[in-house]
């Protein structure tokens, strides 16, 4: 018999009519470990998901066309959406008209020029909601009002960071501070023209990104921006086109595709537009991989730890092995190949149990965060390092201690020196 | 014949003043198809003779010959080898490997050696020999003491070695195991020639051996 043949034999023997607590909990352990390893990583997965589905939904959608860096606006807006909406795999588009103002809430009350409370300036973005529905789901988080229609002229909805009262976490100062649905906010616009809005609507996005922004239709808009230049220039305008795709579509592809439609703009990815939002899942990328290398330490550790205790009670059983004439080779085979079957047996128990249990927990009870309902999310990546890392833990845990018994005399491992 | 010849063998445990001296110059021959056995106190030195003889450890200075050839000048590999052909061994405690059968236990020396399936039939031979036929497929832990040492013994000659060592094999056995022990060895001394070297410190065990060497604080006291 050859000496892999009997390295294998001696495996199989120890394991099989091995104690079987002791094997119950290295498997444990390991299987232990390894789910721990994918846990961890698929859980900030999960945040880094929850806030980019925050941000697509309530700000970028997926694909935003903005225009080239020498201009201020897309033009010729409605062939592009035309265009567009041709496109296979996109669900929506949505056009904004944005620009800068101050907004001012119970002004008439004020005896004072110099008074500034309950003003602030903020963006405001010029929508058409039907299009806006479509494309991003702001419509579903007014916690007051209505959302705005086709046809409103005189209507404003803000997020709640921007209204202020309550439910704003934003202090109470740098915002309107309190205003309410019917009550009336006046704007004046970057170009200096002066409106007043009646607030239709709150909304309260779990994105504070979101719950920045405010919304009057695009013909308001356009026709705020219209005063200045041509007329009805601004009804075929845009500050950014939104493009929403359906699930599963290859982004890369579809922006690549767009970019083949010749519009006179930019296509980015939300990712590549919001670049700090993009900076903070980096970071959560970078603290996954580092909490991922510290769980892989930790679990060689115990499984060290585990397999070195068991080793070192063969310690007598080794000695003989030498003594009677066994080669080593076949002693560390024998040991290799145990722990690389207790490697896999953890992989395999661990992943069924992440797989059937923590997966479709998480799924049925996902973490309720500020940032949005939190599950996991397994990155393929990390489950192949992590399947990598377990194996040479639990071989480097395996062979050490045999490589330290092994060197030692004969006579001291027999006698359990 | 000289099967073993030993010249000026020394073993020094620890450095300076803290040095123990448990060999200071053994000289020795055994012959072929002798039974010894080597005998004294506590702390003579015998086990550490035997251990060195059987190259279970290395000595501090000496030689030692087996059929005419330097085993100490072997590399680890090449006297792990030649302890698994040519020597076997018999421990004091029990030495089986508790998750094999007590068949397994005695052709697993041979399993490294023969491809063949021959090692299991001399296995279940060497079980016959030494009255286990009936206890081949249990495990250690389910036979007793005596049986254990006995299929240590079988173990030791499955691969037909030239000389078989014993470490006071009776030590932790009743007297009537022991006496079965024993009783075998002479047989296969007899029988089959089988070369023994016994570490023993029982008076009465001197009736089994041809020979017995006394030591005494490191040192041959006289041949007997």
């Amino acid at each position: 018999m050859g000496n892999l043949k009997l390295s294998f034999f001696l495996a199989y023997k120890s394991i099989i009519k091995g104690n079987r607590w002791t094997l119950s909990m290295i498997i444990l352990v390991m299987s232990l470990s390894f789910a721990n390893l994918i846990l961890i990583p698929s859980l900030l997965s999960g945040v880094t998901e929850a806030i980019n589905g925050q941000q697509i939904d309530t700000v970028y959608a997926n694909i935003v066309i903005s225009p080239n860096p020498d201009k201020t606006y897309l033009n010729h807006v409605s062939q592009i959406e035309n265009k567009l909406s041709q496109q296979s795999g996109v669900i929506g588009v949505a056009a904004h008209l944005n620009s800068g103002a101050f907004f001012e809430y119970n002004w008439l009350q004020k005896t004072s020029p110099q008074d500034k409370s309950q003003t602030g300036n903020w963006n405001v973005i010029g929508i058409d909601p039907e299009q806006e529905i479509q494309v991003t789901t702001l419509h579903s988080s007014l916690i007051a009002g209505s959302y705005l229609e086709t046809g409103d002229r005189d209507k404003i909805v803000l997020g709640i960071e921007i209204a202020g009262g309550e439910d704003a976490s934003t202090l109470s100062s740098l915002t309107l501070g309190g205003a309410k649905v019917g009550d009336r906010v006046r704007l004046t616009f970057s170009n200096s023209v002066q409106r007043e809005y009646t607030l239709k609507g709150i909304f309260k996005a779990r994105s504070l990104s979101a719950n920045t922004l405010a919304f009057i239709s695009r013909n308001e808009m356009a026709s705020v921006l219209n005063t200045v230049t041509e007329v009805s220039v601004f009804a075929d305008r845009a500050s950014q086109l939104l493009v929403r795709t359906e699930k599963g579509v290859d982004e890369t592809q579809l922006i690549s595709d767009i970019k083949n439609l010749g519009i006179d703009g930019q296509v980015r990815s939300w990712r590549d537009y919001g670049e700090t939002m993009g900076g903070v899942v980096s970071s959560f990328d970078i603290m996954g991989s580092l909490i991922g290398s510290i769980g892989l330490l930790v679990a060689a550790i115990v499984m060290f730890i585990v397999i070195y205790i068991n080793v070192v009670h063969k310690k007598r059983q080794i000695g003989i092995l030498r003594a009677i004439g066994i080669n080593r080779s076949v002693i560390y085979g024998s040991y290799l190949i145990q722990s690389f079957l207790f490697a896999i047996l953890g992989i395999v128990i661990g992943g069924l149990f992440f797989g059937y249990g923590l997966m479709p927990y998480f799924k049925s009870y996902p973490i309720d965060l500020s940032i949005g309902l939190v599950s996991l999310v397994i990155d393929p990546v990390n489950v192949r390092n992590s399947i990598g890392g377990i194996l040479v833990a639990a071989v480097l845990a395996g062979i050490i201690p045999v490589v330290n018994i092994v060197r030692q005399s004969i006579i001291k491992a027999i006698w359990g020196n | 014949m000289n099967i073993i010849r030993i010249n000026n063998l020394q073993k020094v445990y620890g450095q300076g003043l803290t040095a123990t001296y448990a060999l200071k110059g053994i000289t020795l021959d055994i012959q072929q198809g002798e039974f010894v056995a080597i005998m004294g106190r506590s702390g003579s030195g015998k086990s550490t003779l035997l251990h060195l003889l059987g190259l279970l450890d290395l000595p501090t200075a000496g030689e030692i010959f087996i059929e005419d050839r330097n085993v100490l000048k072997l590399s680890g590999e090449e006297s792990a080898a030649f302890r698994l052909k040519e020597l076997g061994y018999v421990f004091q405690e029990y030495s089986l490997i508790a998750e094999l059968t007590i068949l397994e236990n005695v052709y697993l020396p041979a399993l490294c050696l023969h491809k063949d399936k021959q090692y299991r039939n001399r296995a279940i031979e060497l079980l016959e020999i030494v009255g286990l036929q009936d206890r081949m497929n249990h495990y250690p832990n389910e036979v007793s003491g005596g049986e254990q040492q006995r299929a240590s013994i079988a173990r030791s000659l499955v691969n037909q070695p030239k000389i078989l060592f014993a470490d006071e094999p009776t030590a932790n056995l009743d007297g009537a195991s022991a006496e079965v022990v024993l009783e075998l060895f002479r047989k296969l001394n007899q029988d089959l020639k089988q070369t023994i070297v016994m570490v023993t410190h029982e008076p009465e065990d001197k009736k089994y051996v041809d020979r017995v060497v006394w030591l005494k604080d490191g040192l041959i006291e006289n041949l007997a």
